[in-house]
């Protein structure tokens, strides 16, 4: 016969440790964030690992975050055009578009997308790292794992994001034009004067803000549940679904409180 | 060289608990023990991986449980260390991994890095396999590979974490040939752990034995078979009857 849970026999020590528990883990991302910080000023990082993360997190990710992006500025049109041709309003549809794309959707999906494909493949790295003492053999050859793996990592994410989300703003406004097209025949003029005209910079770096915040997040999320391994591989595969989880509470979390401030 | 005082470390239960230790330059040193008695983390003790969580930890002269991770990286660097998983770098191939060392700690020309690579992965049997990586070697090869890094710097002590676990007993000879042959060469000072007690006999000049997170036995390897603590002769006899 299955136990009850501890929700059931002990609710309040339940809750208790689940918070406690979250306690943790946020104390050890924000001191994981002092030490980034502090490797930063001044810069003592490996490059050579920076460009390889670059290249690995970025470069890799760009078919994926187009094909998203392209299909969520689609997904855009499809969901407002019988509205839009209803109340004969089709010219809103680059501004409508655009102000979902660049300040909320944009930037939440491909963060999102980030944080499963990069983010997760980040905590399964340095988990199995930590699991095959690989991070011990960096510390035994006097070279400290913060400088090495983590600084690099953390900028990559951080960096990458923030590039992989213009592209993907891109993207889907492309898609939401090309859509616009063929679903209610708006044309290109139209959808690009309806974008220009009532959007500005700040529709924009809303967004991008977003990135950076949302970049950083996952990175630290990533890197903490990845060097806090326990148990070998099936404590990896546990830190990898807690990095995704956090990553993802995290974004939606810090999205509230970033619309709330930039508004 | 290496002197342990009082040394204890505790997690949910003591793992060294109040171990002393003291080896002199140029030593080779065998440690044995029973699974989970401390062996690995009395190693990474003396390196500076773990600290102790009381006593004295003396390296070269300087007492080092009290250093922060900063004055350790220094400390560090007169070790070479074998893993009991080897840790190779899996993200770099065997020629970048045995380099590491000499390329981390600069001053070194990228010629010459080359050079004492080919001489190194020569010495250990696997010329030519610069370019593999480490998930398309075997277990002895990896363990080669491992061997070849940790000495490669020539550093004046080097710790093997159960240099042999999982290999035939022909792949056991040929890696303990081969650090007797490193041995002979460097004079380093060498903490070596093992759980194959006769293979790793045929290397050391003097044995330990750890249990209970205490050391109940050290002296000469050719003293070993007259020790009368029946711990010590049960371990390495292989009885199934006595106090283990």
């Amino acid at each position: 016969m299955a136990r009850p849970s501890r929700l059931l026999l002990d609710p309040l020590g339940a809750v208790g440790g689940a918070v406690m528990d979250i306690a943790t883990h946020l104390g050890a991302v924000v001191t994981l964030l002092v030490r980034v910080l502090r490797s930063l000023v001044p810069p003592r990082f490996d490059l050579p690992e920076l460009w390889r993360n670059l290249y690995k997190m970025g470069n890799q990710s760009v078919p994926i975050v187009m094909l998203t992006a392209f299909f969520v500025g689609g997904i855009m049109v499809v969901q407002s055009a019988v509205f839009m041709k209803r109340f004969q309003a089709t010219s809103l549809l680059g501004w409508g578009a655009g102000y979902s794309v660049l300040r909320e959707v944009g930037p939440i999906l491909i963060g999102l997308m980030f944080s499963g494909r990069v983010g997760s493949n980040n905590t399964a790295e340095l988990g199995t790292m930590v699991v095959t003492e690989q991070i011990d053999g960096l510390r035994a050859l006097s070279i400290d794992p913060m400088r090495y793996l983590i600084v690099p990592r953390v900028l990559a994410m951080v960096i990458m994001l923030f590039l992989l989300t213009v592209l993907g703003d891109l993207v889907a406004l492309f898609g939401a034009m090309l859509f616009g097209k063929l679903i209610i025949g708006l044309e290109f003029g139209v959808f690009y004067a309806g974008l220009v005209s009532s959007l500005g910079v700040s529709d924009l770096t809303h967004g991008l803000v977003k990135a950076l915040v949302f970049g950083l997040i996952i990175a630290l999320t990533s890197c903490h549940f990845g060097l806090n391994v326990k148990g070998g591989a099936v404590g990896v595969g546990r830190s990898v679904n807690s990095a995704v989880v956090g990553s993802a509470l995290g974004i939606v979390l810090s999205d509230y409180f970033l619309t709330y401030v930039l508004t | 060289m290496i002197r342990l005082k009082g040394v204890h470390k505790r997690w949910d239960r003591p793992v060294l608990d109040g171990l002393d230790l003291h080896l002199e330059r140029g030593v080779v040193w065998g440690l044995i023990g029973p699974a989970a008695s401390g062996k690995s983390v009395l190693l990474k003790t003396v390196c500076g991986l773990e600290k102790p969580t009381s006593g004295e930890v003396w390296v070269d002269g300087q007492e080092i449980s009290g250093m922060d991770e900063r004055e350790m990286m220094k400390v560090r660097r007169k070790f070479g260390m074998l893993f009991q998983n080897n840790a190779l770098f899996d993200f770099m191939d065997v020629g970048q991994n045995v380099a590491f060392p000499l390329v981390r700690a600069g001053g070194v020309d990228p010629e010459e890095i080359e050079e004492r690579v080919a001489s190194r992965l020569k010495a250990v049997g696997l010329s030519g396999s610069e370019r593999k990586m480490p998930n398309e070697l075997s277990g002895g090869m990896r363990k080669r590979v491992g061997i070849a890094r940790a000495t490669i710097a020539s550093p004046p002590i080097v710790v093997y974490d159960e240099p042999t676990a999982g290999l035939d007993p022909v792949t056991t000879s040929k890696i303990y040939d081969l650090l007797r042959a490193i041995q002979d060469q460097s004079h380093a000072t060498v903490m070596a752990v093992s759980s194959d007690i006769n293979a790793l006999r045929t290397f050391v000049g003097r044995i330990a034995m750890i249990y209970q997170g205490r050391i109940i036995y050290d002296g000469l390897e050719s003293e070993l078979d007259g020790c009368q603590d029946p711990v010590v002769h049960q371990f390495i006899r292989g009885e199934l009857e006595g106090p283990l």
